[in-house]
């Protein structure tokens, strides 16, 4: 064995020394107990190995990502994905599945259940209804959406009778009015929804934004004084977050 | 599975999951929709699966895939044979020198490397894989782990080199007028 080649089969080898019993490494590591050049090659090499390691150990995942994950599981067992065919018709069934579980649970709505529920809610009516085929646009709100940088609007800006009558659609929500507002940002389509925060989730909704990914869309739930929001798009989290 | 064990589960691996999509995707916002997706489809497809040993196995192999696939949709592929030497030996400097630097740092010098070798060299050094698991983890043939680890720790040297030396540069002062030099 050359040595270009011992360098090569020990570069494999880890620096805590878990492959000292693999054969493979067997002749490569008796040259390096021979050889002082290589000896010291590989000394430095695992060495630097060991550092590496240690400081890539020391990243950290974001805030929030353990709980986006376990609420966007919850939502995936709930809505496995659908094939295109028969989307409108399960959508329509998720939804209303969804407005009959809201009513019985009302009282006991946990936050990351309710922000999972609004947000599969939005996702699947995004993906399976079918939009804009009633109202008129919401004028100002959709143009201000519509500007590049603009933010997701406030309570302070939302003016929910008014924009009932002007909204895309206005959605049944167990019982209550969920308003969505279509627009176009970037070459991308966003559904945003608002409902009042005395609707079926009460105020279980969590006032951070969460970012739930499943198949086919992913969306953004949060909340205010008066209002529970969700904004979805096939565009990604990363496109959401820049709403926010 | 149930809700305890997926959480479990979660608590598990998602820390590792995400450090191999951040150097996979380079930033972390696509990092944390990467290893969302996967527990997503874990969650509606990955629990039937029985050998529960196998799960940390399944879920860095599915990111992978799920890495490539978001990759597949809008980039060209790179080949070994178009890539950049990129050879370098170990010295002591280089030791000393990584030593010195951040954790933040190491990684972006990391995420610099060349995809082909970075996934590898992430499990390597993230996950202590051996090259057989990673291997198997990205359903590659063993000798071209060994060949990417080699070829991938060579780029990460001279990343770290070039990382530790834009760090201690001395930059002038804003207010510095040509001729004048910040030492």
């Amino acid at each position: 064995m050359r040595t270009e080649e011992a360098k090569f089969i020990l570069a494999a080898f880890r620096p805590g020394g878990a492959d000292a019993g693999d054969p493979a490494f067997s002749e490569a590591l008796h040259m390096a107990v021979e050889d002082p050049v290589l000896g010291a090659w590989f000394t430095q090499s695992r060495a630097h190995d060991s550092v590496v390691s240690g400081k890539l150990g020391e990243i950290q995942p974001p805030v929030g990502l353990r709980d986006a994950i376990l609420a966007g599981a919850r939502v995936g067992k709930a809505s496995r994905p659908r094939s295109a065919s028969w989307r409108w018709a399960a959508g329509l069934a998720v939804a209303a599945g969804l407005a009959v579980a809201l009513l019985s649970f009302r009282s006991t709505v946990h936050p990351q259940s309710a922000t999972a529920t609004l947000a599969s809610f939005a996702i699947d009516d995004m993906l399976n209804a079918k939009h804009g085929s009633s109202g008129a646009p919401a004028g100002t709100l959709v143009s201000e959406l519509q500007s590049d940088g603009a933010k997701m609007p406030d309570a302070d800006q939302i003016d929910f009778e008014k924009l009932r009558d002007t909204g895309c659609r206005t959605l049944n929500f167990a019982g209550h009015d969920l308003l969505e507002v279509c627009f176009a940002r970037g070459g991308a389509e966003y559904h945003f929804y608002v409902t009042r925060r005395d609707g079926p989730l009460g105020d279980a909704v969590a006032s951070g934004p969460s970012f739930i990914a499943q198949a086919g869309g992913a969306a953004a739930v949060w909340s205010d004084a008066r209002f529970d929001y969700a904004v979805a798009s096939t565009a990604g989290v990363a496109a959401l977050r820049k709403l926010l | 599975m149930n809700n305890e064990a997926f959480a479990q589960l979660v608590d598990a691996n998602y820390a590792a999951l995400y450090r191999f999509a951040l150097s996979l995707a380079r930033n972390a916002s696509d990092a944390g929709d990467l290893v969302q997706q996967t527990f997503f489809i874990w969650a509606t497809k990955g629990h039937g699966l029985r050998e529960l040993s196998k799960a940390k196995s399944w879920l860095f192999t599915t990111l992978y895939r799920e890495f490539l696939r978001g990759r597949r949709r809008d980039s060209r592929s790179t080949f070994l044979e178009d890539l950049p030497p990129g050879e370098k030996d170990p010295v002591a400097e280089d030791v000393d020198r990584v030593s010195k630097i951040d954790s933040a740092s190491v990684m972006v010098a990391l995420q610099s490397v060349d995809e082909t070798f970075r996934a590898p060299l992430t499990l390597f050094y993230i996950e202590d894989m051996s090259y057989q698991e990673i291997a198997a983890t990205l359903e590659v043939p063993i000798g071209t782990v060994m060949s990417r680890l080699s070829r991938g720790k060579a780029q990460l040297r001279l990343a770290v080199e070039g990382a530790a030396t834009a760090g201690s540069k001395v930059l002038p002062f804003p207010g510095n007028t040509k001729g004048n030099r910040a030492l």
